[in-house]
């Protein structure tokens, strides 16, 4: 039987959904069914995880602008 | 233009043979992202000086650029190689080994000698209009654990939570192995786990 603490530290992979080997799949799982602190764990953990993400909206054109200039000319000096 | 189509051989071949508007849409799209990722390692002002120092240095390789990697992943991996030369010549050494630091599971606290918790995760509101991680104090809250976070740890954080980068980039990025990602991004999200319990229970940050 797995320890919470094992779970804990194994969450991050059901997170990610990385490809566990199939039997630490399983156990994680059957300790996910009976133990509700950790269900409680991993259900929170992916709501952190989901409010980190985030994408930056692209430069304004101007900006771009500016910017590929000054690439061009310290490139060039 | 989306992201994905920044990476096409078509279109890292127009890059390569020097096409002006295309290194444009370039810099206009992956700009941000690499602010980002430079940001967790220096001071604004800094992270900007090193993304353009990155950029001239990409914008010089490009003809080399062999597309073994995504093109995100190969301007990331330059502009953390620049933000970490500046941090050298600061008199600073950022390590990405988690081995060498010493740090541990901010939750290893909350469980017993037989690895059962022995202090539960509490309850988070996650909907409603008290929905807890929607709220702007938490925001900041969390903001600030980031930025206090070890170098490492914030860094995979970056690549993998907030810009959903792959395992693979990221090893390659930090050029550490995969297990030594995962170990930094569990030390990182342990952290702010128990930073938004603590803050469920006293509404303090």
């Amino acid at each position: 039987m797995l320890k919470c603490k094992h779970v804990e530290q194994r969450a991050d992979a059901l997170v990610d959904g990385e490809r566990l080997p199939f039997g630490e799949h399983l156990a994680l799982r059957a300790h996910l069914m009976i133990c509700r602190h950790c269900r409680r764990y991993l259900r929170q953990l992916q709501a952190l995880v989901r409010t980190l993400r985030r994408s930056p909206a692209p430069l304004s054109d101007t900006h771009t602008e500016a910017l590929v200039e000054r690439i061009v000319d310290r490139q060039s000096e | 233009m989306a992201n994905a189509d920044l990476e096409t051989p078509e279109f890292i071949e127009r890059l390569r043979a020097g096409d002006r508007a295309a290194f444009a849409l370039v810099v206009k799209h992956y700009h941000p992202r690499l602010l980002g990722a430079a940001r967790t390692l220096l001071q604004p002002a800094d992270a900007e000086e090193a993304v353009q120092d990155g950029w001239i240095a990409a914008h010089r390789a490009l003809p080399k650029f062999e597309g073994r990697s995504a093109l995100l992943t190969w301007l990331t991996r330059i502009v953390i190689n620049q933000a970490r030369m500046q941090l050298r010549k600061g008199g600073r050494e950022v390590q990405f080994d988690p081995t060498e630091e010493g740090a541990t599971d901010a939750l290893a606290h909350r469980f017993n000698a037989n690895g059962h918790w022995q202090e539960p995760p509490r309850a988070w509101a996650l909907s409603g209009p008290d929905a807890l991680l929607t709220r702007d104090e938490l925001q900041h809250c969390l903001e600030s654990h980031i930025t206090a976070m070890p170098d490492n740890q914030r860094l995979a954080l970056q690549l993998r939570d907030i810009q959903g980068l792959d395992f693979d980039d990221i090893c390659n990025i930090m050029d550490v192995s995969a297990s030594n990602v995962r170990v930094l991004l569990h030390r990182a999200r342990a952290r702010l786990f128990q930073m938004v319990d603590r803050f469920q229970e006293t509404g303090e940050c």
